[in-house]
C-alpha cells in the first residue's frame, strides 16, 4: 500500500515536470504560427500527448488517472477505494494522483495546459464555473452517469449551462459551532438556534467575553468567509451571486454584515485585528474553540470532528443567527466537492465507471464515510450512516434536521469567483485594522468581485 | 569568459606545437561539455522566456488556448492598485533591508577578520542562516518566533512589555521579514572575508606609522580597496530581494497579508498567474519585473564609476 502511494508520488513530480515542459513547448508552437492571432476556438488539449500517456499498458487493460487533493488519511484511504474499484472492474488501471490543497489548482492548470488533464478530477465550487466554462470537463449526464440519488438542490449546484460538469462528493453546511463547556463556564444559556437574532448572537458573544474574562471570547471572527455573509444575504431575499452570474446583493446588506463584525470586536466580543489574523492562519487546532479560549465559531459541518479534537470534548453545531429574524432562511448545503471527468479523456466510458462508483456503490461508500462530506447519495448516507462516529452522526443528524427548513440552493458561483475569497480576506483584513470601514469595506468588495467576474 | 582568455594566454605561452590540431580536439570536447548545460539554457531558461514574452501579449488561462490582446496587459498594470502596492512594499523590503544586511555581514567579517581561533567554525556558523533563510522550514519557524506567543514576545515579557503578534499585525508584518532577510548574511560576510584578506598587510603598516587610528584605517585603506566586493555583493544581494518569494508566501501563509502589507511583487505575480488563471498578465508583469531588476542594476553600474575603487 505504501510503496504504491510513494511511487504515485514521484510518479506526480513527474508528471508535473512534463507538463511545464509541455506548457513551454505548447505555448512556443503557438509562437512558431501565425503572427498573433491564436484562434481561440481552438482546442487547448493536444489529444496526442494525453493519449500516450494513457495507453501504455497492455492491450485490452485501460488506464485511466485520478487526481484529488487532501490529507495523508484520505490518501490512504481513496487508495483503498481504488483497490476495491480495480477488484471489482478487472481490466482497469486507476493511477492515483495527489497533492496537498495548496499544490492541487497550480498542478491541475498546468496539466490541462500541457494537454494532459486527469481522466478523472476533483473539483470544487468556486473553481467548477472556470473549467467547465473553458471545456476542461465533460458533460456527466452526456455519459450516461446514474444520479438519480442525488439530492436535487444538490445536483443542480454542479449544473452549469445546463450540462451536469460535476457531481457532488457529499454536502455540507456553513454554521456555528458551539462548545456547551463555555456556556456553562460564563453562566450565559445556550440559545434556542431556531429563534435567535443576529443582536441575541452579539449580545450572547459579548456576556461569554466579559463573564470568562481575559483572553476568552464569545466568539472567532468570522468575515473572511464569503459563505457567512451568503447565508446572512439569503436570509434578507437577496444572494451573494444571483441566477445571472451577476452580483446578487445590496452593498447595504453587505455593510450591516460587516458592521456586526466591527461591533462583535470593539464590543471585546472578538479577539482585535493582530489575534483574529493569527488564530484565522491556525485552522481548527489554533482556534477560539479548539484552544478552549472561544465558545463559537462559524465553521462547516465535517470540520466539527477535527475541532473537537482539538478541543477535547465534544462541540455541537447550531444554527446559523437570523434564521426566522428577516424574509426567509439562510442556511444551505454546499456541495463538499466534486468529481468530474475530462472533456479530452481517451477513455470516457471507464471514467464515468469510476465516478458511478465512488458515488453509487455502497461499499465504496462504506470506505469513504464523511470524508468528502456527508454523501450526497441519499441511499449510501443511510447505509453508512451506522458506521459514522458520534461527531460525524451529529453533522449528518444536524443536516437531516434543517433539510425541510432550507429553500434553496444557491446557484453556481460565475466564472471568476475563484478569486472571491481571497478578495474577501483581505478586505475582512482591513476591517479588522480599522483601516476600511464597514461601508467603505463592502463598497469595496463589491467593485473587486465585480472586476473578478467580469462585470 | 575570463577563464577561457586565461587559458588561451596560457596556451600561447607553452609554445607553439600543434596549436591546430589542439583546436580540433577541444572543439569536440567542448561541445560535449556544453551540452548539457545548452539543452539546459534552451529548455529550461530561452524557451519559457521567449514563451512568456509571447505570452505576455495574451490573455491566455492556462485552461485555453492563449488570445492574442496586444498590449493591455501592460496597459492595465498601470491602472492595477494592487500591483502599485506591490512595488512599493518590494521597494520598502529591497531598499532598508539590503543596506543592514550589507552592513551586517561586513560587521562580521571585520571581527572574524582579526584571526580568532576557530575561524572556522564561526565562519560556518554565521554562514548557516544563508543556507536556511530561503527554506520554508526557517519561514515557519519565523512564524512562530514572531508569532503572539513566540520566542520574540516571551523575551519581551521578561522586560515587562506585552507585545503582540508580529507577523500579523500590517504594520510590522513587513518588518518581521526583513529581519529574515538581514539574518541570512553570511553569502556577503563570506565574499567581503575573502576581499578583506586580499587587501595587502602593508598598507595598514604603512597607515599606522603615518598614525592613523584604527577607524581612519577602516575609512582610507579597509573601505576604498573593498569598493568591489561592496559593489558585487550589493548587485548581488539587490537581484536576489527583488526575486524573494518563499519568505512571504510562507510567513503569510500564501496571501500576502495581512491586508496585503507582505504582499511582494512575485507573490503578486504568482496569485496572478496561478489563482485568478491570468497567465498573460503575469508573464507581462515578470517582464516588468525583469526590467526593473535590469533597470537598477544598470544605475548601479553606472553610479559604480564615482565609488568604486579598482585597484589595478
Amino acid at each position: 500500500m505504501t510503496s504504491s502511494i510513494r511511487f504515485a508520488g514521484r510518479a506526480g513530480l513527474a508528471w508535473r515536470t512534463s507538463a511545464v515542459l509541455g506548457a513551454g513547448v505548447l505555448a512556443l508552437a503557438a509562437c512558431n504560427g501565425d503572427s498573433g492571432a491564436a484562434p481561440a476556438d481552438d482546442e487547448p488539449t493536444s489529444e496526442g500527448s494525453s493519449s500516450a500517456a494513457a495507453d501504455n499498458g497492455d492491450t485490452g487493460n485501460v488506464e485511466i488517472r485520478f487526481s484529488w487533493w487532501g490529507s495523508d488519511d484520505r490518501h490512504t484511504l481513496t487508495q483503498e477505494v481504488i483497490d476495491l474499484f480495480e477488484e471489482k472492474n478487472p481490466g482497469i488501471t486507476v493511477v492515483p494522483d495527489y497533492t496537498d490543497w495548496g499544490g492541487y489548482w497550480d498542478k491541475l492548470a498546468t496539466t490541462v495546459a500541457g494537454g494532459d488533464t486527469p481522466d478523472v478530477m476533483t473539483q470544487e465550487e468556486r473553481y467548477l464555473t472556470d473549467y467547465a466554462n473553458r471545456g476542461v470537463v465533460a458533460d456527466l449526464a452526456e455519459l450516461g452517469l446514474d444520479t438519480s440519488m442525488v439530492d436535487e438542490s444538490v445536483l443542480t449546484s454542479g449544473t452549469i449551462d445546463g450540462k451536469l460538469a460535476g457531481v457532488a462528493t457529499g454536502i455540507n453546511a456553513y454554521t456555528i459551532v458551539a462548545d456547551p463547556q463555555m456556556f456553562e463556564d460564563a453562566g450565559v444559556e445556550m440559545p434556542d438556534d431556531e429563534t435567535w437574532t443576529w443582536d441575541d448572537f452579539k449580545q450572547i458573544s459579548q456576556e461569554i467575553s466579559d463573564a470568562l474574562g481575559d483572553g476568552m471570547y464569545g466568539v472567532q471572527d468570522y468575515g473572511g468567509n464569503e459563505a457567512g455573509f451568503n447565508i446572512y444575504a439569503r436570509q434578507h431575499g437577496e444572494s451573494l451571486y444571483a441566477e445571472d452570474g451577476t452580483l446578487g446583493y445590496s452593498d447595504a446588506t453587505l455593510e450591516s454584515w460587516w458592521q456586526d463584525l466591527v461591533d462583535l470586536r470593539e464590543s471585546g466580543a472578538m479577539p482585535d485585528g493582530s489575534r483574529s489574523v493569527e488564530i484565522a492562519e491556525g485552522g481548527p487546532e489554533q482556534s477560539l474553540l479548539g484552544t478552549n479560549s472561544g465558545a463559537m465559531g462559524f465553521w462547516w459541518t465535517n470540520q466539527l470532528s477535527a475541532i473537537s479534537s482539538a478541543a477535547g470534548r465534544d462541540l455541537v453545531l447550531l444554527r446559523p443567527p437570523g434564521e426566522s429574524e428577516f424574509d426567509r432562511t439562510g442556511l444551505y448545503y454546499k456541495p463538499a466537492m466534486f468529481y468530474s471527468v475530462s472533456a479530452t479523456t481517451e477513455h470516457p466510458e471507464e471514467s464515468a465507471k469510476f465516478v458511478d462508483f465512488l458515488i453509487n456503490d455502497p461499499e465504496a461508500g462504506a470506505l469513504i464515510l464523511s470524508d468528502r462530506g456527508l454523501n450526497a447519495n441519499t441511499e449510501v448516507r443511510e447505509s453508512v450512516s451506522a458506521q459514522l462516529d458520534p461527531l460525524e452522526q451529529q453533522a449528518a443528524e444536524f443536516l437531516a434536521d434543517v433539510a425541510d427548513e432550507i429553500v434553496d440552493g444557491p446557484p453556481a458561483p460565475p466564472n471568476g469567483a475563484a478569486d472571491v475569497p481571497e478578495i474577501t480576506g483581505r478586505i475582512n483584513e482591513q476591517v479588522l485594522f480599522d483601516t476600511l470601514s464597514a461601508a467603505d469595506a463592502a463598497a469595496q468588495f463589491t467593485s473587486e468581485a465585480n472586476a473578478a467576474i467580469g462585470q | 569568459m575570463s577563464v577561457v582568455s586565461e587559458l588561451s594566454q596560457v596556451r600561447k605561452k607553452g609554445g607553439k606545437r600543434k596549436p591546430s590540431a589542439l583546436h580540433k580536439g577541444d572543439g569536440k570536447a567542448a561541445i560535449f561539455f556544453l551540452g548539457p548545460w545548452f539543452i539546459g539554457l534552451v529548455l529550461i531558461t530561452a524557451g519559457p522566456m521567449v514563451a512568456s514574452a509571447y505570452l505576455s501579449f495574451t490573455d491566455y488561462s492556462l485552461l485555453e488556448a492563449p488570445n492574442w490582446i496586444g498590449l493591455e496587459n501592460y496597459t492595465r498594470m498601470f491602472e492595477d492598485p494592487r500591483l502599485i502596492n506591490a512595488l512599493k512594499v518590494t521597494f520598502m523590503y529591497v531598499l532598508i533591508s539590503v543596506p543592514l544586511q550589507l552592513a551586517a555581514a561586513l560587521a562580521l567579517a571585520l571581527v572574524l577578520d582579526r584571526g580568532l581561533r576557530g575561524l572556522a567554525i564561526y565562519r560556518s556558523v554565521y554562514y548557516l542562516p544563508s543556507l536556511l533563510g530561503g527554506s520554508v522550514a526557517i519561514a515557519l519557524l519565523w512564524r512562530q518566533v514572531f508569532g503572539a506567543d513566540g520566542l520574540v514576545n516571551a523575551v519581551l515579557a521578561w522586560f515587562g512589555v506585552e507585545g503582540q503578534g508580529w507577523v500579523s499585525h500590517p504594520d510590522y508584518a513587513l518588518g518581521t521579514l526583513m529581519i529574515l532577510n538581514i539574518w541570512t548574511f553570511g553569502a556577503p560576510m563570506i565574499i567581503f572575508l575573502a576581499g578583506l584578506r586580499q587587501i595587502p598587510q602593508m598598507y595598514y603598516e604603512a597607515a599606522s606609522i603615518d598614525g592613523a587610528s584604527k577607524w581612519r584605517q577602516f575609512r582610507s585603506v579597509t573601505i576604498p580597496l573593498l569598493t568591489p566586493i561592496i559593489f558585487f555583493n550589493l548587485v548581488l544581494q539587490l537581484i536576489n530581494a527583488f526575486q524573494t518569494f518563499t519568505q512571504a508566501y510562507v510567513v503569510s501563509g500564501g496571501t500576502g497579508g495581512p491586508a496585503d502589507s507582505t504582499m511582494f511583487y512575485t507573490l503578486y505575480l504568482y496569485q496572478k498567474g496561478f489563482a485568478s488563471l491570468d497567465m498573460g498578465y503575469a508573464s507581462a508583469m515578470a517582464w516588468l519585473l525583469l526590467a526593473i531588476v535590469a533597470g537598477m542594476t544598470a544605475v548601479n553600474f553606472l553610479v559604480s564609476k564615482y565609488w568604486v575603487f579598482y585597484n589595478d
